[in-house]
């Protein structure tokens, strides 16, 4: 299963269960007590004022101080009745039971006091309150019924308008006990009578109209529709005592025209309820059912939403998240779960300003579930997919170039952790193998970004040019590596091997083009140093394939145009120095051979035999590793004298030895150490005078830890020419120009300071105060091993 | 004594054939290595010279084959324009007993084939004592004489130089020098045997306008030269 389809059924659950949530919440109420704690929290904000039109007549405890328990005799509340009548109120109402038939003559009263004599309700019949009573109902029933319906006794009927009077006080309480909402109109059944509440019909008697929440009920079935009350501060409902009433101690104002509700408030009556407005105490029912009329009248009701729309409202912002999750990051779905949050609070209170009800507890309840869901299912889903690919990388064989270091945990986030850092280490490994291949390639290079700013130059490059590029830009590296004239010719290069500008073909002489696009030829130049250099530019290149800088290779060619130099210098050999003698002889041989003729053949082969030994073995030289051997250099430098020796005794030249310290080692090779010597001594000895000296002086010289052999060869000849003493040690320097000086090779002091360069030694040349050439040789002493 | 010449340039071997019948010897030449190997089986000779570059066998190969296929061969001079100290250390260490470097002056020639066949004959007795040019070497007292002044040498020293005079012309090992005076090799560095030959050499002045020169062979060993 990919990670993508994996992600996508998980969401999918997780919506499932997000709006499952929702409606089986909302259908079963299980955020109830949350959601009832926030409504009734928010009803405290808005208390709405009480009705002006409501007095309630309270049997409060100080009535029942007066009149004795209850209850009181139909007398007593028939004198009451009286009294209020008198002051002409819209309607009495009774919110006590008056089911059962009592003692005739209180009937009588009460009936009376309720309905009037008949004449005289005729006559004053404007005048007349209306008068409601409350029915009230017995569960469960007789036979089988679910309740029977207890009307008032027959007498307190009101004859005119008879069960159009009643009306239901039933109370229905929230799960926590809490009086919220009641039903204005209630039918037992299907067949029977809707009866409303006693409140509705004080309201019918007010407009002559049924009230809006009623017509609404109506339509329902069993005409069942429940709506919250707003409830007024509690207490703020003008009420004045039972027993003010029966000593007629009212002001007639309160009483006249008002709608006037007899009702116990007194605590051992029973009749009190929790509601909202009580904060945590009771309030009686009388009170309740005055908020019910104060809402009627102000068509306040608070209508909860229905199951449905409460559901499409909860669901909304749900969708809305789950989609999120599909496409947002973390840090937006959080931002956006807290403002669903929040916004559903928002959208509560909005409704419930509005007169409706929205619990957002379900949807609530869906957001804390889901998104902490998709947070867990995401990370695993993470975790499972890095761990796959861990997994992936490690069995990848060529992962990395220099293997991995296996580590092993026992337990798995620590094998995860594990396989994370061998990941991490075999990236960090590959990166150091790149960088170390590269530093380490036996061709200088560098590279550059697109800032044309130096992020890397290789080791060998450093070494070259004695300075590092790093953190310079293109141009400080040009200054660096070439030289003033050649500068020209490399920017050339440099811009037609840009990408931009690539397909612009200047100077041929410069840019040789190569096929490939990206390889736009080379350019070649000598450094400050004299070292030569061609230089290849190519395009750095991105995963996406964009341009990110240059690469420059660079090849030291100096080998190469060295070579190139010898050749012509050999050419120029072959064609002057080896053929000069050589014709020379064959004059001689023309000629007559005597016994100077046989000298000068002599001499001239001899010097072609020089030349073509020194040649070879400057060539062999160049070719061949350094092979040394511990040798004492005394012997060898003698042994060149000896052989020389002939040579000096012809024209009485003396070479003297002097070899101070006893015994002076080197690590040499014989073969050209003794030709350099020759070369040396046989210069001195063509450059002395006849009878002359020649010193050749051996010894040690201390260097501070080093010790070095020092060997001198002074003559007493003309010195050199000071014009020559710079080039002295470079090929073919010779005194061409004088003739009877000058007979070497021109070969022979540059061979001399190769091979003495080979030893790791220097030579220089002098010339001395007292006229005569001094060469000074400096040669490492071998030390002495313990063997 | 019979001497074997091979060498592919005529010149030199009428040069080399000069010098050896001047010396009253019997010379035979060959012009190339195989006709040699040839000569070799079915003759005799007191000593072969041969050239390193020939044609067919070089001498180097003649070398080698004589070490397996000739019982008690001749003595072997190698001649060669081959002047690099590995070439003729590696003619020396394949069997050859000397070699002469081309070009070479004719009286060097004939005293290095001298030295060889003196050896090569018998080289057992010697006198008690001997006198070489400016030097003599008392080989009872143990002292040299030069310029009839005794020099000062030490038992060691003595020992060298008449080693040296005895095989003179003839280049030896330093390993059969240090065998033949110190007998054993015991902390025995071949620095000794240079510091003594260079001692020796100023000491006794042996020069070439004495007469002699101590030539070094690096790498291989020394001889002494007898000049003219």
């Amino acid at each position: 299963m990919t990670f993508r389809l994996r992600l996508i059924i998980e969401w999918f659950i997780i919506a499932l269960l997000a709006n499952i949530v929702v409606i089986a919440f909302l259908y079963w109420d299980i955020t109830a007590s949350f959601d009832n704690l926030l409504y009734d929290g928010l009803s405290e904000t808005a208390r709405p004022p009480a009705d002006d039109d409501i007095l309630i007549v309270a049997i409060d405890d100080a009535s029942l101080k007066e009149f004795g328990k209850w209850p009181w005799t139909r007398k007593q509340h028939a004198q009451v009745i009286n009294n209020i009548k008198k002051l002409e109120p819209r309607s009495i109402s009774l919110d006590i039971i008056l089911s059962e038939t009592g003692e005739i003559e209180g009937d009588e009263a009460l009936s009376v006091a309720l309905y009037g004599e008949p004449v005289d309700r005729i006559g004053t019949q404007s005048k007349v309150p209306a008068i409601f009573l409350p029915l009230h109902f017995v569960t469960p029933g007789n036979d089988g019924r679910a309740f029977d319906t207890i009307l008032p006794a027959p007498q307190f009927l009101d004859p005119i308008n008879g069960k159009n009077s009643l009306g239901h006080v039933n109370l229905s309480f929230d799960n926590d006990g809490i009086l919220r909402r009641n039903n204005i109109c209630f039918q037992a059944s299907e067949s029977s009578p809707q009866w409303p509440h006693l409140m509705e019909r004080i309201y019918q008697n007010r407009h002559k109209k049924l009230s809006s929440i009623m017509v609404k009920a109506s339509k329902e079935p069993l005409c069942n529709a429940p709506v919250l009350i707003p409830f007024s501060t509690s207490g703020s409902i003008s009420t004045i005592s039972y027993s003010e009433a029966a000593n007629n101690n009212m002001l007639p104002d309160s009483v006249r025209g008002k709608d006037i509700i007899i009702g116990a408030t007194a605590a051992g009556l029973g009749d009190n309820y929790p509601t909202p407005s009580s904060n945590g105490g009771l309030i009686p029912g009388v009170e309740i059912i005055a908020n019910m009329l104060g809402a009627l009248e102000r068509d306040d009701f608070i209508t909860p939403l229905s199951l449905w729309q409460a559901a499409l409202i909860s669901l909304l912002p749900i969708w809305m998240l789950l989609l999120g999750f599909l496409r947002w990051q973390p840090r937006l779905i959080l931002m956006a779960s807290a403002i669903i949050f929040i916004g559903l609070f928002i959208v509560s209170a909005t409704f419930l300003y509005f007169g409706y009800w929205f619990p957002p507890g379900p949807a609530l309840a869906a957001l804390f579930l889901a998104y902490p869901l998709w947070g867990w299912r995401r990370l695993q889903a993470i975790s499972y997919y890095m761990s796959k690919k861990l997994r992936e990388l490690e069995s990848e064989e060529d992962s990395s170039p220099l293997g991995l270091i296996q580590k092993r945990s026992i337990d798995l986030v620590g094998r995860q952790r594990d396989t994370l850092d061998q990941a991490i280490d075999n990236i960090r490994d590959l990166r150091r193998f790149v960088t170390d291949t590269l530093s380490g390639l036996p061709d200088p290079m560098f590279v550059i970004n697109m800032d044309n700013e130096v992020i890397l130059s290789n080791d060998i490059l450093n070494e070259r040019i004695d300075s590092n590029l790093l953190g310079g830009d293109l141009s400080n590296a040009i200054d660096t590596l070439v030289r003033k004239e050649d500068r020209t010719s490399v920017w050339q290069y440099i811009e037609a091997s840009d990408i931009n500008t690539a397909n612009i073909i200047i100077d041929q002489e410069t840019i040789v083009r190569m096929a490939d696009n990206h390889s736009t030829g080379y350019v070649r130049f000598s450094s400050p140093r004299g070292r030569n250099f061609v230089m290849r530019r190519v395009p750095l290149l991105n995963n996406e394939g964009d341009y990110r800088g240059y690469i420059h290779y660079l090849a030291d060619i100096t080998a190469l145009a060295r070579a190139d130099a010898q050749r012509e210098e050999m050419l120029q050999l072959l064609s002057h120095d080896m053929r000069a003698p050589q014709s020379a002889i064959l004059a001689l041989l023309d000629g007559t051979i005597d016994e100077q003729a046989k000298q000068s053949i002599a001499n001239n082969s001899k010097r072609t035999l020089q030349l073509a030994q020194d040649f070879v073995e400057i060539a062999r030289m160049g070719e061949t590793p350094f092979d040394g051997e511990e040798l004492l250099i005394d012997i060898l430098v003698e042994q060149v004298i000896d052989s020389l020796w002939p040579l000096a005794n012809e024209r009485d030249i003396k070479i003297d030895l002097s070899n101070i310290d006893e015994g002076s080692f080197i690590i040499g090779e014989a073969d050209s150490l003794s030709r350099a010597f020759m070369n040396l001594l046989d210069n001195a000895i063509k450059f002395s005078p006849d009878r002359s000296n020649i010193t050749v002086k051996i010894k040690n010289m201390e260097f501070g830890k080093t010790t070095m052999v020092s060997i001198t060869i002074e003559d007493q000849g003309e010195g050199i020419d000071s014009d020559m003493l710079p080039i002295l040690f470079e090929k073919f320097t010779t005194n061409r120009g004088n003739e009877g000086r000058a007979q070497g090779t021109g070969l022979g002091l540059s061979f001399v300071s190769a091979v003495i360069e080979r030893h790791h030694g220097s030579i220089s040349a002098d010339n001395k105060r007292d006229g005569g050439a001094i060469f000074s040789i400096l040669i490492p002493e071998s030390p002495e091993s313990d063997a | 004594m019979r001497i074997a010449l091979a060498d592919d340039h005529q010149d030199v071997l009428d040069f080399m054939t000069s010098i050896l019948e001047e010396m009253d010897h019997i010379v035979v030449t060959y012009p190339d290595g195989e006709r040699l190997s040839q000569g070799l089986m079915r003759d005799t000779f007191d000593l072969v010279i041969l050239d390193w570059n020939m044609p067919k066998k070089d001498g180097l190969a003649v070398l080698n084959w004589m070490q397996d296929a000739i019982k008690e061969a001749p003595p072997v001079i190698m001649m060669t324009s081959r002047t690099a100290k590995n070439d003729i250390t590696a003619a020396l260490n394949a069997g050859a007993d000397d070699y002469i470097t081309k070009p070479e002056d004719r009286n060097v020639i004939a005293a290095r084939i001298t030295a060889m066949l003196r050896r090569s004959g018998n080289s057992g007795s010697f006198e008690t004592k001997a006198v070489y040019g400016k030097y003599t070497l008392d080989r009872i007292e143990h002292m040299v004489m030069y310029d009839d002044k005794e020099v000062t040498l030490t038992a060691k020293e003595f020992e060298l130089i008449d080693l040296l005079f005895r095989n003179r012309d003839r280049t030896m090992s330093r390993d059969y020098i240090m065998e033949t005076i110190w007998r054993t090799n015991a902390a025995l560095t071949t620095r000794t045997l240079d510091m003594h030959i260079s001692r020796v050499r100023s000491k006794l002045n042996l020069k070439p306008e004495n007469g002699f020169r101590i030539f070094t062979v690096f790498g291989y060993g020394y001889r002494l030269e007898t000049l003219n």
